[in-house]
């Protein structure tokens, strides 16, 4: 088969931007998608956080791109057994260009960020599985195609193949996942008329509202969540691989108990389902972020583990779009010089360092460690209703200062070291 | 919402051979036998009379769940062929 200068797989936010990126700079680029459509393997149901970086590959690309709503509304609330506690952040800045945030479906989003990348010259190869890489002189030449009968080489790779990057595990770039560092995503699209989205959720025009949910995890670890799009609602529950296979539950069983909660019940009422999806997501945080590059191949997006929370966060599509972005500069770079080493190619490395991606990561990288602490998903969220009930129950009996209120029932809830513990690690990890 | 019905609600384009092959023999040995509840898909059953698990892989949502809870490696895992598998729609 033919040569290419760059070979990419997966045509997800982080391929269809380092597609794009090189065949600007006029290289020639094969994009492989193992789905029969761009977008026709994804189950997002999130919000993409404003990415600068595409701007330049696409001038006015959020004007042009086929979102959803933009987000202007963000709820947290932790639910304990009879109550919610929400916080409600709106503000009329993030309803201002450029949006902060959008929603958005991504078999429609990824097929025109791709057709982007096939008008700036890429070739896009769909329903084409990249079943291993060619390795030559420990430098990665091309990809297997076709069940083993086809071969496409390129001097440079940049594996863009979702969360569990097969190909970079069997390079031993990247270790086998634990339980403990993935988590699971299960997903239900329902519909509902634009009006009604709009006035459940406070909403006017394309504004769009996102509400993540503590405690309705049945002591898990993990959340709950409602992204608004236009005429439908993604709800869905993620929760830690390790914490469901100790619970022995079913997350589809979670997830229909999640979904009869009253608050969840409510914005849900008469609304249609439509979609159910589930997939793994990384969970591991700076900590697990692979080798990121070899000789003549480079990783971006969730292949390269580029995805965290901290609890208000939830970051992916963002940084896999700047990764992308980066690996092909890198590449550009690499074309320039004529090497494609290993050393060479190591200076995407240090572009993710310089970005926010791996700063990002790096300032949340202890928050990971928080949203592996049990206590957050079954103590604190009852603790906090316990408290939020006492302090605005009136009872005829003489009530107790605020402060007085929330120690008595912390202390009630668990022992002081851990109290203590948790405050420290807590405070610490997101400060 | 009725749990079956979820599973109702997703396309397919399904191959003719499975894309996951489990090795059953492996799975006796297995005291969790984890997949039969935490795959969202409910692709794997645990077969009493036979006593060994039972797959399906026609309504696997290749998520990866099975491939990462298994750590007795009984899983040999690839994606379907190009082009089919899971095809979600909107979602």
């Amino acid at each position: 088969m033919k040569g290419y200068d760059a070979i990419v797989v997966g045509a997800g936010p982080a391929g269809a931007t380092a597609a794009l990126a090189m065949a600007n700079k006029g290289l020639k680029v094969l994009v492989v998608e193992r789905g029969p459509t761009v977008g026709s393997k994804n189950m997002f149901g999130g919000m993409v956080s404003h990415c600068p970086v595409v701007e330049e590959l696409v001038p006015g690309f959020w004007e042009q791109a086929p979102w959803e709503r933009h987000v202007v509304k963000r709820t947290l609330t932790v639910l304990s057994e009879a109550a919610a506690t929400s916080i409600v952040f709106e503000s009329e800045n993030f309803d201002r260009q450029p949006y902060n945030g959008y929603t958005l479906f991504r078999p429609i989003f990824d097929r025109w960020y791709a057709r982007k990348a096939v008008d700036a010259g890429a070739t896009l190869l769909a329903g084409c599985l990249a079943e291993d890489v060619v390795l030559q002189n420990a430098s990665i030449t091309g990809i297997r195609i076709g069940r083993g009968k086809g071969q496409v080489h390129a001097p440079i790779t940049i594996l863009c193949d979702g969360v569990l990057s097969l190909l970079a595990r069997r390079l031993g770039l990247s270790k086998p996942a634990e339980a403990r560092n993935v988590a699971l995503g299960v997903k239900a699209l329902f519909r509902l008329k634009e009006e009604e989205i709009n006035e459940r959720f406070g909403l006017l025009r394309r504004q769009g509202a996102s509400q993540e949910f503590l405690g309705c995890t049945e002591g898990i670890r993990g959340g709950g969540f409602v992204y608004t799009q236009t005429e439908t609602l993604s709800v869905g529950l993620v929760v830690h691989l390790d914490s469901l296979k100790e619970s022995r539950k079913a997350p589809y069983d979670l997830f229909q108990r999640f979904l009869t909660r009253e608050p969840v019940r409510k914005l849900l009422k008469e609304a249609r389902l439509v979609e159910y999806s589930a997939h793994v997501l990384p969970e591991g945080g700076y900590r697990l972020v692979p080798q990121l590059s070899a000789g003549g191949l480079l990783l971006a997006g969730d292949a390269a583990g580029l995805c965290y929370t901290n609890g208000l966060n939830q970051e992916g599509m963002n940084l896999a779009m700047t990764s992308g972005f980066l690996a092909a500069e890198t590449a550009i770079d690499a074309f320039e010089k004529g090497n494609f080493s290993e050393k060479q190619l190591a200076g995407y490395e240090a572009r993710l360092k310089e970005s926010f991606v791996l700063k990002d990561m790096r300032t949340f990288g202890a928050a990971e460690e928080l949203m592996h602490n049990d206590r957050l998903f079954s103590v604190y969220p009852n603790l906090v209703g316990t408290i939020m009930e006492q302090l605005y129950r009136s009872d005829g009996r003489p009530k107790r200062g605020m402060g007085r209120v929330a120690w008595d029932a912390a202390r009630n809830s668990l022992p002081l070291k851990h109290l203590i513990a948790d405050a420290l690690k807590g405070g610490g990890s997101l400060i | 919402m009725i749990t079956d019905d979820i599973f109702e609600l997703v396309s397919y384009d399904i191959d003719e051979e499975s894309h996951i092959r489990v090795d059953t023999e492996v799975c006796g040995q297995c005291a969790h036998r984890a997949c039969t509840f935490a795959c969202p898909a409910r692709c794997y059953q645990w077969n009493e009379a036979r006593g060994k698990i039972d797959f399906a892989y026609e309504g696997c949502l290749e998520c990866g769940t099975c491939l990462i809870i298994c750590e007795k490696g009984a899983l040999d895992w690839k994606y379907p062929r190009g082009g089919f598998g899971v095809r979600f729609r909107l979602t």
